[in-house]
């Protein structure tokens, strides 16, 4: 089966070498028969001083490319400027004098295959043909209609920068470039996909990088084989180091800043071309704790919400299942005046206690579900039946107890505080594992998750990076202080996370605070 | 590809999960939660009565949620305890839950009849707890069980806040968890003081609701006297007073307000001071076959009522109330002493005390400790210090005297 591979991709690589010929006409034919006589794909024939003797032809796609860009600064010199005398014009020199006196476009390349042709078009790029050449021009006029840098959607905080990734993959690396003005700051380009041909980047900060997670990265993007890569979820479940787990080991994010914020800890960031959403690696269990907004808060106030955030995930995932447990079977552990209060609630509800949450739980979800997917329009009205529905009714008709209602609705309200979504959505289905667990042996039953829950998550890696850590391996007074729990003031912060085994771990040179000068010691 | 392997065999465990069952699951409206547990002796049988809490009057979602006892009692019968709790599924639709039992009340017969077999029931299940308060009665427990309690739902969490009250603020009696019953029994003394339940007034029965409309009871339950069981028999009771002497000698006391006679004039206690602090040590001393207690008791307090002369403005005056104070404490000890003495009973820890000072003496006079402990010398010494006069000085006849002239 190995070998069956390989064999198919020499094939593929064999099938891409077609020269192109020396004749004008049969290379925009080839290109125009390639792409199947699409409408927008423009190949315009002309003759110009430049080149008197010879036929010329732009060739791009209409729509992908700055229609203006191309006007100026392609076909306006092309036919209207000529060439230097002391120029040579002569067989395939033509093309050379083209690209360094004519063709005014920043990025010009040249390609002697077809389907490096085919593909530059494809790109957004302009080719220049011109008769007797085997080679073409692929001038770089990229453009179209994008959507302009907007504020954050999904990952929102009062202060801190507020704008996020596009769709346009230059676009994004420009906006982290903007934070990172440093020579330092690498961006790969790879092409994945076989058909999409999209653009994935991998930026990082040299020197400051490990070089191994750098390699691994680039490692399992090479061994992408698909055809077509639309987000950069495709890209994250190629390259996370386990598929069977509910927790992610790739963080994303669409802010710029937390971009930079990684890649100056040491990380990773891979960007594809189409989606303002970017991954980054390694990280552990409790980055997906870490708000941007945590770093630029005062630290008091970020360790404080840090510690409340650690909180609503435990409640998030543990409270539906500790409600079970304890009102089916360890009903002693109340206090008696809230176990007659519960009781009380009780009484009527048709339901064992584990079919009354899950009753609850699903419906929750489904309207959550209905809440995203809804036209804007109608999300009032999903909110106003949702709360009436959960709220009142169920308890009126004596369905469901209100306090299950409680429970639920904190437990809802606990896993919107998770900073990154993927983790919120991770806690909901262990939410359910437990919730079952927790209906079938009480709070045993809840003891052997939790603790198979933390054996599993012991054992994750992320681009090998234990995905405990520092807390796992790591000792406890470590962890405490290493931006886990407790935020340090940015003057205290001198290192960057040890987990990633930097050589350069030192973030600033030593633990100095400016001194303030008090105002009566001024003269 | 390894994940997909493993696959099956993980369905195959979850398969496994509901084949348990759901062990021992019990939802909260399958059980009778009871809240105070009644024992009586009669006919030749445990009687066992138990006050039920009905969830839905105490706190429903339904408006007529406030018609209605909270409370439901019944009863059963049987040769030994578990054997009569068994019964109780012959006549109610829910399992008795005893988890949240806040009180037990053992009535007169059965507390003479001998509670060890209630001991033994508490000590070998799980789901009894020892944290409950026991109670005696001088009538039956039921009877007890069925009166409602004015301000409070649930009559038998009302009753433990009451001697919790009581121990914290009066300290005359103290609250008696079974545990702590269990261990003096099981301890050097073998005897323990419980405090008693008793339904004073026209001793009518408050055991309907709309009872408490009114803005006075008829009746109602209070504290009353302590009961002294010795081995594991109720062997007499003594009253509130010699109790509060008993809680003095076994430092216990919390909280106290104290009658006093004024210093210069005799009987009448007309005056009292809240005791914030108190403390005391008991120090046995052994001359011949005869052994002294010698019991130093220390308290601190605050004027709550003079109606002295004098002048409390005089340090030597302060000193004498303080005397004064010390003489009532002391008289109220010098008469629990009496009363326990009585019984030959030995609630007050004091061979206990011996035990730990003595363990070699002890093994010679166990044997003989209840007539040795009747015997006893108790010599006490009391001192009092009075902190603070309150927000006044003087008394106020004496202010108005002092106005007048």
């Amino acid at each position: 089966m190995e070998r069956c591979r390989n064999a198919a991709m020499k094939k593929n690589a064999q099938k891409t070498l077609t020269p192109l010929s020396s004749s004008l006409k049969a290379n925009t034919d080839a290109i125009r028969s390639r792409f199947g006589g699409s409408f927008d794909l423009v190949v315009r024939l002309f003759r110009s001083d430049a080149a008197p003797s010879r036929e010329l032809a732009i060739i791009y796609i209409d729509g992908i490319v700055d229609a203006e860009t191309v006007n100026v600064s392609v076909m306006e010199p092309l036919m209207s400027m000529t060439l230097p005398p002391h120029a040579h014009t002569k067989g395939t020199k033509l093309l050379d004098a083209l690209r360094s006196c004519i063709v005014s476009v920043g990025s010009v390349g040249e390609s002697a295959t077809l389907e490096e042709a085919l593909q530059a078009v494809s790109d957004g790029s302009c080719l220049v043909l011109a008769e007797g050449c085997t080679s073409v021009l692929t001038a770089s006029v990229n453009g179209g209609e994008q959507r302009s840098v907007t504020i954050p959607q999904t990952q929102t905080v009062i202060r801190g920068p507020q704008y996020s990734f596009v769709e346009n993959i230059r676009t994004n690396i420009s906006l982290v470039r903007r934070i990172i003005r440093s020579s330092d700051l690498h961006v790969q380009m790879h092409k994945i996909g076989s058909q999409t041909h999209t653009d994935v980047a991998v930026l990082y900060l040299n020197g400051i990088v490990d070089e191994g997670v750098l390699k691994e990265v680039y490692r399992r993007l090479a061994d992408i084989d698909i055809d077509g890569v639309l987000e950069s979820g495709y890209i994250e479940e190629f390259i996370q180091d386990e598929t069977f787990t509910l927790f992610p080991t790739v963080l994303n994010t669409e802010r710029p800043d937390t971009v930079a914020s990684i890649l100056l800890e040491g990380r990773v960031a891979i960007m594809v071309d189409g989606t303002p959403i970017v991954l980054m690696a390694p990280i552990t269990f409790f980055s997906f704790f870490q708000s941007p907004e945590d770093y630029y808060q005062r630290f008091d106030i970020a360790t404080f919400i840090r510690v409340i955030r650690y909180a609503a995930f435990i409640v998030s995932i543990l409270l539906p299942g500790l409600y079970i447990a304890v009102t089916t079977y360890h009903q002693e552990m109340l206090p008696t005046t809230l176990l007659i209060s519960l009781a009380a609630q009780r009484e009527g509800v048709p339901f064992p206690g584990l079919v009354e949450a899950l009753l609850m739980e699903v419906t929750f979800e489904v309207l959550r579900e209905a809440g995203l997917r809804m036209p804007r329009a109608i999300g009032p009205a999903i909110s106003i039946v949702g709360a009436l529905v959960l709220g009142q009714s169920a308890v009126q008709a004596g369905i469901v107890s209100a306090g299950m209602v409680i429970v639920v609705s904190f437990t809802a309200i606990s896993n919107f505080v998770m900073p990154e979504f993927n983790m919120g959505a991770a806690s909901r289905i262990i939410r359910f594992i437990f919730m079952l667990m927790a209906g079938m042996f009480g709070f045993f039953g809840l003891f052997i998750s939790v603790l198979l829950m933390l054996v599993h998550l012991v054992s994750l890696r992320s681009f090998g990076v234990p995905y405990m850590s520092p807390m796992a391996p790591g000792s406890a007074s470590q962890s405490i202080f290493r931006d886990v729990f407790i935020r340090l003031p940015w003057w205290a912060m001198i290192f960057r996370p040890f987990e990633l085994k930097l050589r350069n771990p030192r973030r600033l040179p030593n633990r100095r605070k400016p001194a303030a000068q008090r105002h009566s010691d001024n003269p | 590809m390894k994940g997909w392997r493993l696959l099956p065999g993980l369905l195959a465990l979850l398969a496994c999960l509901p084949l348990a069952g759901c062990w021992n699951r019990v939802e909260l409206s399958d059980i009778a939660i009871v809240s105070a547990t009644g024992v009586d002796w009669k006919d030749g049988q445990w009687q066992l009565s138990y006050q039920v809490v009905i969830p839905q009057a105490i706190s429903g979602q339904s408006p007529s949620a406030d018609s209605g006892a909270a409370v439901n009692v019944f009863s059963t019968k049987g040769e030994n305890f578990r054997g009569a709790i068994s019964k109780a599924s012959l006549e109610t639709p829910r399992r008795l839950f005893f988890a949240h039992n806040q009180i037990v009340i053992i009535g007169q017969e059965a507390a003479r009849k001998g509670i060890s077999t209630l001991a033994e029931a508490y000590l070998r299940t799980p789901d009894s707890r020892e944290t409950v308060s026991v109670f005696l009665t001088k009538g039956s427990a039921r009877r007890v069980l069925e009166q409602l309690i004015p301000l409070e739902k649930i009559p038998g969490a009302a009753i433990q806040q009451m001697v919790f009250n009581e121990e914290l603020n009066g300290s005359t009696f103290q609250e008696m968890t079974m545990h702590k019953v269990l261990e003096n029994l099981l301890g050097s003394a073998q005897a323990v003081g419980i405090p008693s339940l008793a339904i004073t007034g026209t001793g009518e029965s408050l055991d309907q609701a709309d009872k408490l409309a009114r803005t006075n009871t008829p009746s109602k339950v209070r504290l009353l006297d302590l009961g002294i069981v010795s081995g594991d028999k109720l062997v007499g009771w003594i009253t509130k007073e010699e109790s509060s002497g008993v809680m003095w000698i076994t430092d216990q006391i919390k909280k106290s307000t104290v009658s006093f006679a004024c210093p210069d004039d005799g009987e009448n206690k007309v005056s009292s001071i809240r005791i914030t602090k108190a403390s005391t040590k008991l120090r046995p001393q052994r001359s011949g076959d005869k052994w002294t207690m010698h019991v130093e008791t220390r308290a601190e307090g605050t004027l709550l009522e003079y109606n002295c002369g004098g002048d409390m403005m005089q340090p030597k005056q302060v000193d004498a109330t303080g005397q004064a104070i010390a003489q009532s404490i002391k008289g109220t000890m010098e008469s629990g002493w009496k009363a326990v003495a009585k019984y030959k009973s030995d609630v007050l820890g004091f061979g206990d005390l011996i035990h730990r000072k003595h363990p070699g003496t002890w093994k010679q006079i166990k044997g003989e400790w209840p007539d040795l402990f009747a015997r006893m010398d108790v010599k006490i010494q009391v001192k009092v210090r009075v902190n603070s006069t309150g927000m006044s000085g003087n008394s106020f006849k004496k202010v108005q005297e002092k106005a007048r002239s």
